[in-house]
């Protein structure tokens, strides 16, 4: 594989975590804006877990989704409780703090003669931890696609389990899924938690890719294309948020073949989509369908 | 000390009449459909690129700018609603929240916000074009400080408007109906009333107003940049946010109370503070949503 393909597929491997973060919340009933925040946490801790204190990459990921979690449910304590539009909107201000915050921070250090560390607007260099352990890029991306495939068969089983049927009725309505004895507001606050730790596994995955992050990279355009990638591919299945990327990243930039009008054409084939499908390629009727044929089948 | 709290406020009045301007558009559609339009600042953005590519190949005078950036901009408002907000419309669901009808709507409209800036830039490529000024004189001195010009067009601008709004939404028959749409779409609906041709024309107003704001924040920057599209939704936001979400007298307040909490701030703390407690305030007031924010968050009922 050439290094251009390799490039485009590790980004999309990378831009699903993020997609399956907004997902998961979106399929809980909350629309958050705010995801690109827990990524930039994620891509933050473990950046400075692996190039300041020199840590092996499996602890700084850790340590990242822990923060990534900690952090999203601080958010979720005081906004879970707020309905719909109002919800998006904190999470938006939220998710805009934290990116003020990494543009504030300055935490560097010298490690081998060079200064290391975040530092402000400039950046974050030196996120090389994978890069001198001599892993090749098609490596990077093979660890990058076993952790979604990881991911993916948790959110089959939880899918299929009990907890993802209470997932789903919280998501249609709240109020119903409360009077039948579910605790609404703390099976919310998990859900935050694990999307903000699943956006976090996705943001230190990135740092280590690109070697380099500053606070732009996690401004409010990353957040609307996660919840663009989960719902143009669907909200049926965790397969829709994957879709979704691939549409974006895969077909429309990786084939550079509508050159500058990219935007024109993508925009406008999303727009029309929703049109037809407001839940997506993937929505839940085309999955109970696909179910169905292949138990017919078997 | 003292010169500095007066110029700074000052400053703030100017940049607030504009986000004031901006946040009443923005109010407009959020009050009346409760869908965020996201792509509202890249239709105001398009207007104004319309304008400028205009003035670039043709002689035209400050008012036809205006009524051209005014038109573009209408003319994308109304695109999106087609488009967007248009074909969901149908959903039992208008008044609640985060239903799947309103998230479709919202990312329906970022995509054409992708799509306006893409078109904004294939029109006129280079990072920044000047726009014609609106005023080129000297600005007011009131004793040792100074006041821009544009800042009471801008303000003059809004507080118009204002009026308009009123008198539209409480004197006229599409008022009348723009409200008991807001009070019960489905009994607009059975009554016989075409509530999607209302949203339209909501969406059309709210176009042209912001249009007018693009036209005189260009004007008084006196240059545009394609961000001036990402600009003016999230200050329009911010603003509709601080002012209650809904409510246009709360729209004009926020903006204002926003253009002077930055410009203070921005003084004592510097620009990225002036950010952060701008964001942090509207954290805090969404997070704990006070009773006298909700008390005037409504368009008043028709009945």
């Amino acid at each position: 594989m050439d290094d251009y393909s390799i490039g485009v597929l590790t980004n999309i491997g990378l831009f699903s975590f993020l997609a399956l973060s907004a997902y998961l919340l979106l399929i809980a009933g909350e629309m958050s804006f705010g995801q690109q925040a827990f990524f930039g946490v994620g891509a933050y801790t473990g950046a400075m877990f692996t190039a300041i204190y020199g840590m092996p990459l499996p602890l700084a990921a850790l340590a990242a989704m822990a923060s990534g979690a900690v952090v999203a449910v601080l958010v979720g304590l005081p906004t879970l409780r707020l309905r719909g539009l109002y919800f998006a909107m904190a999470t938006l201000a939220a998710a805009e703090m934290a990116r003020i915050l990494f543009e504030m921070l300055h935490f560097q250090r010298e490690i081998n003669g060079e200064l290391v560390g975040p530092d402000g607007t400039q950046g974050f260099r030196g996120i090389r931890w994978v890069f001198e352990r001599g892993v090749e890029p098609l490596e990077y991306m093979a660890l990058i696609y076993a952790l979604l495939v990881a991911v993916l068969a948790l959110f089959l089983w939880v899918e299929r389990s009990r907890l993802g049927t209470t997932l789903r009725s919280v998501g249609a309505d709240p109020e119903l899924a409360a009077s039948l004895g579910i605790d609404v507001t703390r099976l919310k606050l998990g859900v935050a938690a694990a999307a903000g730790a699943l956006a976090a596994l996705g943001g230190v995955l990135y740092a280590h890719h690109n070697t380099y992050i500053e606070p732009r990279n996690f401004d409010i355009m990353l957040g609307v294309h996660s919840l663009a990638y989960a719902l143009i591919g669907g909200l049926g299945t965790a397969f829709g948020p994957l879709l979704g990327v691939l549409i974006d990243l895969g077909l429309l930039e990786g084939t550079r073949f509508f050159h500058a009008y990219r935007m024109i054409v993508f925009g406008g084939l999303v727009a029309v989509l929703l049109v037809f499908r407001p839940r997506g390629l993937l929505d839940e009727r085309v999955v109970h369908w696909i179910h169905a044929r292949a138990f017919k089948r078997a | 000390m003292l010169a500095d709290l007066i110029q700074n406020t000052l400053d703030g009045l100017t940049a607030g009449a504009a986000y004031a301007l901006l946040a009443v558009g923005f109010t407009l559609i959020f009050g009346v459909l409760r869908r965020v339009n996201l792509s509202y600042g890249a239709a105001i953005m398009l207007g104004v690129y319309f304008a400028t590519w205009t003035s670039h190949h043709f002689q035209v005078g400050l008012l036809a700018l205006a009524l051209l950036t005014i038109a573009g901009a209408v003319l994308a408002g109304t695109y999106v609603e087609r488009l967007c907000f248009a074909p969901h419309y149908a959903a039992r669901d208008l008044r609640t929240g985060a239903s799947s009808s309103s998230i479709a709507a919202m990312v329906a409209s970022f995509a054409l916000w992708m799509q306006f800036e893409e078109a904004a830039i294939l029109a006129l490529p280079k990072h920044l074009y000047a726009f014609p000024p609106l005023y080129s004189g000297e600005p007011l001195r009131l004793g040792s400080f100074l006041l821009r010009v544009e800042s009471l067009y801008l303000l003059a601008a809004a507080i118009a408007v204002c009026l308009l709004l009123h008198t539209i939404l409480y004197r006229t028959r599409f008022g009348l109906a723009v409200r008991a749409v807001i009070d019960v779409p489905m009994a607009a609906q059975l009554v016989g009333m075409n509530v999607s041709s209302v949203f339209v024309r909501i969406f059309a107003l709210a176009s042209a107003i912001g249009g007018l704001a693009g036209f005189l924040i260009a004007a008084s920057h006196e240059q545009v940049t394609p961000m001036l599209g990402m600009w003016s939704t999230i200050k329009g936001m911010l603003a509709m946010m601080l002012g209650g979400l809904g409510s246009l007298p709360g729209a004009v307040a926020g903006g204002l109370v926003l253009g002077l909490l930055e410009a203070h701030s921005q003084w004592y703390f510097g620009p990225q503070m002036r950010d952060l407690i701008a964001y942090l305030l509207i954290f805090v007031l969404l997070a704990l949503r006070p009773a006298w924010m909700t008390r005037w968050t409504t368009i008043r009922s028709a009945s």
